[in-house]
């Protein structure tokens, strides 16, 4: 009896202690979730010498009585001998780009200047007031002389006075009255304000384009931007961005397509940031921002469909209409159309590489919805060896839905004429006559325009990437690898997830093969109860 | 009565395979998705240590079977397959015999034979070779990587299913011993509790081995009448049957015959087992009688044939031969016969004869065939 006990005591214990080995049900071997993190290339903030190397409210120049704003760039020139040079050649300037766009054998000019989107549509002919957010003066057609130095702005990204401001349908001229002493006294690296006060605001109001670059992350909280948390590190874009001769990292997918200079996470957090080999390994085919950005427009709310058709409904008098959703955002414009926001979205998810397709304005349309960016990418997509960043990975997206003019019979979209500051000049915005500000518009890019027009839903994709959650809000094993209709990837298919997806058949076939075995056993075992007269066993 | 089969390894190897795959199982479907336990990420975190646990335990339980030599009971035979599928169809609830007997060096029937082995070199190495596949190249990799996961998912969980389908089918079948609880206590223990007549012939064939290995020890002696309690000794000590069971009394009637015949073919010596297996009443009966009345007509040649060659030195083991009783009717049994020398000299032949029954003399036939 005692052996017997001993023998039976060992087998529990041994087997317990296999299963602790497996379960690691010992509480030392858990994983210690540090809230340190290690980063490279990138100095802590509170190791940050922050030392101002010149103080330009000594400097002479910068005394003057200002005439114009192009005096102050000139000023800057003075000193700054070379660095219009730099500026005329960077994007922000120039608003064009030759890039070879994936599945494209040629190269293509894009770029703000000669692509459509499904917000505004495109600045051809409506340019004085696209302009605002041009780093430049005057660029009010095409006439505007993109050589001449003195029409840089420097100021709008170097004012630190936070008083310079673009006024509104000058062609990039700032607003009259402005302390330009003040504010060229004042200049600095760029902060968040500089770069927000165009991309926050692109597409005519705050956040509505990317959704996830809103005038909030000013000043934001963790749960809205770990990385520009005002109680954290209180990053500028250009933390990130990094900047060398105002060559600045980072393009945005929308407008541009090669996959280069792009900014990326692992320039701090490397390959390899988790503390889990088996996170670390999602990398592989995963974006950081799948998982890290759960959700966007988090602050304030973004927009999500734009719908041009209904454009151009007055009230009786003639007068346009505001009207808004309970949010307080826009739902109907006059100018504009129909519009739905929407806050704390959940993005769609898309294979991509890093590359895509713009569907140029002489391109055909080839199916519905128009794709105005095709992100490039695939399961199947897997780059050279997944070692560069062409291999496919699960993105974040926005998707913007629109509907918005083209021309019947050519099958392409039109670039309409939008503004003018005056009645009676073709601009939709003051005429509400598409076909005039179509046929201007088409005319003033330089193309054909049948004289019919519709309207047709288009897409368009904003790979995600600000609006980084805190760790514990990122994602969970469950988000994706569920069965749900929730399952963040419950529609990216075409490859087998575990979790998410299933064969019926098996799973069919083996519970059945379960039941037809637990029933086999019930009638088996219940005849030999029955029988139990009869069995071996009782028989002494 | 109680018989000690399993070892120590065996057991230990078999209960934490259980428990491996039932962390598998559970760790496993939950992955699958059809509940939620320990958590997605903590299930993918048992799963793969406990992958890995089950690969050092396979790796070990190899190394055991094939220097141990336990590999071969799992060869498989098509022989009494159909007897015992029938034995769990109809002949169980009738109270039948089991149709194979559970014996040291052939623990299992002919149906787990097949079903093991199948286990064994079939479902758990899919199992192993999916699941690594599973969770090594499920990204894409620089040399290996598969297309998809379709098709290793689509295997792992069928294999998934299977298991459990054995697990079910298994743990009922353990209730088909001696008594419902006696296979698992076995495996335990290490002790399984038989019936007289499954133990008695489990005990005979284990002795058969025995007395060989002893007769091979003593044959170079001169004096070897000690032969059979050596042997006796060895077996008990190698099966080990509880003493409390009157191991003597058991040997005793399960017929280990032994007998002495001089070069003129007259039996010089025969034990009191001997006398029993041949129905006469003493040993004075056959002590100087012609060993010709030992067999049949027919028979009785390959017995002259059998001793001619021990005579000549040669060892003529297990045979198995039917002998004519002093009635006139037949039995089995084995037969294990060697010189019997004197100085050097070939006097005689002497051996043991092993009582067979006829669902062992049956095993035997197709052991010979
Ligand atoms: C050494 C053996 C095994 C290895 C290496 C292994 C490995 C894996 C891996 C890597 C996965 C994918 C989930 C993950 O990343 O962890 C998986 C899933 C799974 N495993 Fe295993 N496993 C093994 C044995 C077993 C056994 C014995 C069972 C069941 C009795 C089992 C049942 C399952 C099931 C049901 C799934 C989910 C399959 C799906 O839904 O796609 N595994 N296994």
């Amino acid at each position: 009896m005692k052996r017997k006990l001993f023998v039976v005591l060992v087998l529990v214990v041994s087997q317990f202690a296999v299963a602790m080995l497996v379960m690691q049900l010992n509480p030392t071997l858990e994983q210690d979730q540090s809230e340190e993190i290690d980063v490279v290339n990138y100095i802590m903030k509170a190791d940050q010498i922050d030392r101002m190397v010149a103080d330009h409210s000594k400097f002479e120049i910068l005394q003057q009585e200002f005439e114009t704003p192009q005096a102050v760039t000139l000023a800057c020139l003075s000193c700054h001998t070379e660095r219009h040079h730099e500026i005329m050649a960077n994007n922000h300037w120039t608003w064009d780009r030759n890039e070879k766009l994936a599945l494209r054998d040629s190269v293509v000019s894009v770029g703000k200047k000669n692509i459509l989107n499904n917000f505004c549509i495109g600045i051809n002919g409506s340019e004085k007031t696209c302009s605002r957010c041009h780093i430049g003066y005057g660029w009010e057609d095409k006439s505007f002389d993109f050589t001449d130095k003195g029409n840089i702005d420097c100021l709008v990204c170097h004012d630190q006075s936070g008083t310079y401001k673009k006024a509104k349908g000058k062609a990039g001229y700032p607003e009259e009255g402005l302390d330009l002493n003040l504010i060229s006294q004042s200049v600095g690296s760029p902060k968040r304000e500089n770069c927000g006060i165009c991309h926050y605001w692109g597409g005519g109001g705050n956040n509505v384009k990317h959704g996830d670059l809103d005038e909030a992350m000013n000043s934001c909280s963790r749960e809205v931007d770990v990385h520009m948390a005002i109680d954290g590190e209180d990053m500028s874009c250009i933390a990130c961005h990094t900047t060398e001769n105002h060559v600045i990292t980072g393009k945005v997918y929308a407008l541009s397509s090669e996959d280069k200079n792009r900014v990326t996470c692992v320039q701090c957090h490397t390959e390899t940031p988790h503390t889990d080999k088996l996170l670390n390994q999602h990398f592989e085919r995963i974006a950081c921002q799948t998982c890290h950005i759960p959700e966007y427009a988090k602050a304030n709310a973004t927009k999500m469909v734009w719908d041009w058709s209904t454009a151009g409904r007055l009230d009786a008098e003639g007068n346009t209409i505001h009207e808004s959703d309970a949010d307080g955002n826009h739902n109907y414009l006059s100018i504009k159309g129909t519009f739905v926001y929407d806050d704390h979205v959940k993005p769609e998810y898309f294979w991509f590489n890093g590359l895509a397709d713009h569907l140029l304005i002489t391109d055909s349309i080839e199916s519905i919805p128009v794709q105005i960016n095709t992100l490039e990418g695939s399961y199947n997509d897997k780059g050279k060896d997944c070692a560069t960043e062409s291999c496919s990975k699960i993105w974040p997206i926005k998707v913007h839905r629109g509907k918005q003019p083209y021309d019947v019979v050519s099958k392409k979209l039109v670039q309409p004429k939008l503004w003018s500051p005056n009645k009676g000049d073709s601009a939709y915005w003051t005429d509400f006559d598409w076909d005039n500000s179509i046929e201007a518009g088409m005319k003033y890019t330089g193309l054909p325009y049948s004289g019919e027009y519709d309207f047709v839903e288009t897409e368009m994709y904003w790979p995600l990437n600000h609006q980084v959650a805190p760790a514990e809000n990122s994602l969970t094993c469950t988000s994706c690898h569920s069965s749900s209709p929730d399952s963040r990837l419950a529609n990216l298919n075409g490859f087998y997830l575990p979790g998410r997806d299933r064969f019926a058949m098996i799973d069919y076939l083996g519970i059945i093969l379960i039941l037809l075995t637990l029933g086999g056993v019930a009638i088996h075992g219940g005849i030999r109860v029955i029988l139990r007269k009869n069995c071996l066993h009782d028989k002494k | 009565m109680k018989v000690y089969i399993y070892k120590v390894f065996e057991r230990f190897w078999h209960w934490t395979q259980v428990t491996l795959i039932i962390i598998l199982a559970i760790t496993g479907f939950e992955i699958h998705g059809y509940y939620e336990l320990f958590g997605y990420r903590e299930a993918v975190m048992i799963h793969d240590r406990t992958a890995w646990a089950f690969l050092i335990l396979i790796v070990f339980a190899i190394f055991w079977h094939f220097t141990t030599g336990e590999w071969k009971q799992y060869i498989p035979t098509l022989k009494l397959v159909k007897e015992q599928i029938n034995y769990y169809i109809t002949g169980i609830f009738s109270g039948a015999e089991h149709p194979t007997n559970k014996l040291v060096y052939n623990k299992f029937n002919p149906l787990q034979r097949i079903i093991y082995l199948g286990l064994k070199v079939l479902v758990i190495p899919v199992m192993v070779i999916s699941g690594f596949a599973y969770m090594y190249f499920n990204y894409p990799n620089e040399t290996y990587q598969l297309g998809s996961l379709d098709l290793v998912a689509a295997i792992h969980t069928f294999g998934a299913f299977f298991l459990i389908v054995f697990i079910i089918a298994h743990v009922y079948l353990t209730t088909t011993g001696h008594k419902p609880l006696s296979s698992i206590k076995a495996m335990i223990t290490g002790w399984e509790e038989m019936d007289e007549k499954e133990a008695r012939e489990m005990i005979v064939s284990e002795m058969e081995y025995s007395l060989q290995e002893t007769k091979r020890n003593f044959l170079s002696e001169k004096d070897s009448s000690d032969f059979l309690d050596k042997a006796l000794e060895e077996t008990e000590e190698k099966i080990g049957v509880k003493k409390e069971n009157k191991f003597r009394d058991v040997i005793a009637n399960s017929g280990a015959g032994y007998f002495k015949i001089g070069a003129d073919g007259l039996f010089v010596e025969v034990n009191r087992a001997w006398v029993n297996l041949y129905k006469y009443e003493s040993c004075d009966e056959i002590i100087g009688e012609h060993y010709s009345l030992s067999r049949s007509e027919r028979a009785i040649t390959q017995l002259d044939e059998t001793i001619a060659k021990v005579m000549k030195g040669e060892t003529v083991e297990h045979g198995l031969v039917i002998r004519k009783c002093k009635d006139g009717s037949v039995g089995y049994h084995t037969i294990t016969m060697t010189p019997w020398k004197q100085d050097e000299k070939i006097v005689g032949v002497e051996g043991f004869i092993l009582d067979v029954d006829s669902s062992q003399a049956a095993k035997m036939e197709w052991e010979n065939n």
